[in-house]
């Protein structure tokens, strides 16, 4: 707490697009009662005298992609008493964590070739929980608005936030979208963590998996359920696992086991 | 009750004078060939050729997600703002027996008043329809209903009898009494006769719900159910669109840059996996199939026990919503003896190329 009894916070960015952050910023109507709300002790895309000291909540996000990212977010986890991934890169890791590890190092090579980094060496990216203990997630690409004033208004109170754990669909059948999957479109609302207001769906385009897997999903019968509409394994996969990071890796190594067999 | 005539040709005159009196939803076309219940300003829009909407109507009493009061630390304000005159037109017989199950749910043991406040405010103005391959009512024996409308429209072509229900049905007939015609030529009766016989025949998918809760029963350990696990998505979508699913779940909103805190109401789904978590971690349904096993023998067994009947109203939207097809009838085919593969033969395949 600070001296004026508020809750010190802080924001950080590794490596992301910055879309979360910016979502705060985008809350204008509601940016004052933010800023008296909380002490926001660090917000690099809002302010200039941030100070790195002891907060009670750090909103950490994007993924760990450099050596330098993972010291910097061990320092924010020992700084802090709440630490919330925040956004899709940090809870699942993102785009830029889709590869395994042998495929990462390839890429890698394949993009900088043999040059010599300087300030901070490239590490296999991953989603913030590989390298400290994560209090509360929140997904999205990028958080919608509603979702974090709920979960920023609850954590002011000293509430634990309201998890996501429903898939896109139910949001989309409150919504009364024909079912995309019934008409043979590859829609990933089954697999999909909700937040989002099924804003796709609801202009006839498949839910692509942004806000990353849904607690719950099964993969299985929707890997079959696309088999049977006529995709192929390849196009099956990059769908599923464009947005999952690193968590639907472990399904997608089954492939890899048969075909090696 | 009492049975008139009108003029077809007399509908938007009377939908004009009646939406008046309150706010006037009825369906619309939604998607490409689908539709949803709506406020309707522009009498056009209303397309009364539809079969099934998304959602059933209850979600116009009770809608997905509303306040049910405001609350400080030391005192709650009720808010009823969800509450409001309204004429639902266009409900089939269906969905009409939905709202009397849900009437039976919010009423039985603890009267839920953000329900009943919300139906005792809704005129029913049903209206008759023609069963797709889909349609189950026949089995449900809800393809009629005896009561909870106001008025009810059956459709024969230039003209519709309209059965009037309540003493509020015949005040919106006493609106524009032109509109309507008291005699009815034998003619009429024999055309009404001859629309029953038709759409009778009409049915094409059909349960046998005889002796299906001792089914239920008997068949709870079934390998069935873990089949039926093995293929659920798990998204929710067919207890969201059910008439006669009633769950939810409340939350708590804190308003940010206020005192207090709205206090929301929001539907909730057992087939979903964060239904049955309790405090301190628990799950007491992780599993699709114990969660399906939840669903089906609310609608097949218990309900049946307690009141005679299946909680379900033989809508069809179940069918048509579940990408995997576990639906109500393939569930009941199942226990019922039919092999669960013949619906849904990828449930042996491992995942593979």
């Amino acid at each position: 707490m600070s001296d004026n009894n508020k809750l010190k916070i802080g924001i950080y960015e590794l490596t992301g697009c910055a879309g979360d952050a910016l979502l705060i910023l985008d809350c204008e109507m509601e940016l004052l009662d933010i800023f008296n709300a909380v002490d926001i002790q660090s917000f690099l895309m809002a302010k200039s005298d941030n100070i790195d000291g002891d907060l009670d909540v750090a909103l950490v996000e994007g993924s760990v992609s450099t050596e330098r990212e993972i010291e910097e977010l061990k320092d924010i986890r020992k700084r802090s008493s709440i630490v919330v991934a925040f956004g899709l890169c940090a809870t699942v890791g993102g785009i830029q964590a889709r590869f395994s590890e042998e495929e990462w190092t390839q890429n890698l090579k394949e993009v900088y070739g043999d040059t010599e980094m300087t300030h901070t060496k490239a590490v296999h990216s991953k989603p913030i929980d590989a390298y400290i203990n994560v209090d509360f997630y929140l997904p999205g690409c990028p958080v919608g608005k509603d979702q974090f004033l709920n979960f920023f208004t609850r954590v002011v109170q000293g509430a634990p936030p309201e998890s996501y754990p429903v898939p896109v669909c139910v949001t989309c059948k409150y919504n009364e979208n024909d079912c995309l999957l019934n008409k043979g479109i590859p829609c990933l609302g089954p697999l999909t963590a909700d937040g989002c207001g099924s804003v796709c769906p609801n202009h006839d385009v498949p839910c692509y998996g942004c806000w990353g897997p849904a607690e719950g999903a099964n993969l299985t019968s929707e890997y079959h359920l696309l088999q049977e509409k006529g995709f192929d394994i390849e196009a099956i996969k990059k769908r599923m696992s464009n947005y999952s990071g690193s968590k639907f890796q472990e399904f997608f190594e089954q492939f890899k086991n048969k075909e090696s067999k | 009750m009492k049975i008139v005539k009108m003029k077809r040709e007399n509908l938007s005159s009377f939908l004009e004078a009646i939406s008046r009196e309150a706010e006037l939803w009825a369906p619309v076309k939604k998607g490409v060939d689908t539709h949803a219940f709506q406020v309707v300003k522009d009498f056009s829009e209303i397309d009364l050729n539809y079969t099934r909407t998304i959602l059933p109507p209850r979600k116009i009493l009770v809608p997905s997600r509303f306040n049910m009061f405001q609350a400080t630390k030391t005192e709650y304000t009720p808010d009823f703002s969800h509450v409001s005159n309204k004429i639902i037109f266009g409900i089939h017989p269906c969905d009409i027996s939905g709202l009397l199950t849900m009437d039976k749910f919010y009423s039985y043991a603890i009267e839920d008043p953000y329900y009943l406040e919300s139906r005792k405010k809704a005129m029913i103005l049903g209206h008759s329809c023609w069963p797709d391959e889909h349609c189950l009512c026949k089995s449900t024996n809800t393809h009629i209903v005896e009561e909870g409308y106001d008025l009810f429209f059956t459709d024969l072509k230039d003209f519709y009898l309209v059965w009037i229900g309540s003493t509020q049905g015949d005040d919106l007939i006493r609106l524009v009494p032109d509109l309507f015609e008291g005699e009815i030529a034998d003619q009429d009766i024999q055309r009404f006769m001859q629309w029953r016989e038709d759409r009778d025949k009409a049915y094409s998918s059909e349960i046998n719900f005889v002796a299906m809760a001792d089914l239920m029963e008997l068949r709870y350990n079934d390998p069935v159910w873990a089949k039926l696990g093995e293929a659920c998505l798990a998204c929710g979508s067919c207890t969201n669109v059910c008439p006669t699913c009633n769950c939810y779940n409340v939350e708590d909103r804190p308003v940010l840059g206020a005192e207090h805190s709205n206090i929301s109401r929001c539907w909730d789904a057992c087939t979903l996996e964060n239904y049955s978590g309790v405090a301190g971690g628990e799950n007491f349904r992780e599993k699709r199939a114990d969660r399906l096993k939840l669903w089906y023998t609310h609608k097949l067994q218990a309900y049946i026990s307690k009141y005679g009947k299946p909680a379900c109203v033989g809508c069809g939207r179940c069918i048509a919503t579940c990408p995997v097809d576990i639906n109500i009838k393939t569930v009941s085919d199942s226990l019922d003896g039919a092999n669960p593969d013949a619906f849904w033969n990828r449930l042996s395949q491992e995942v593979t190329k």
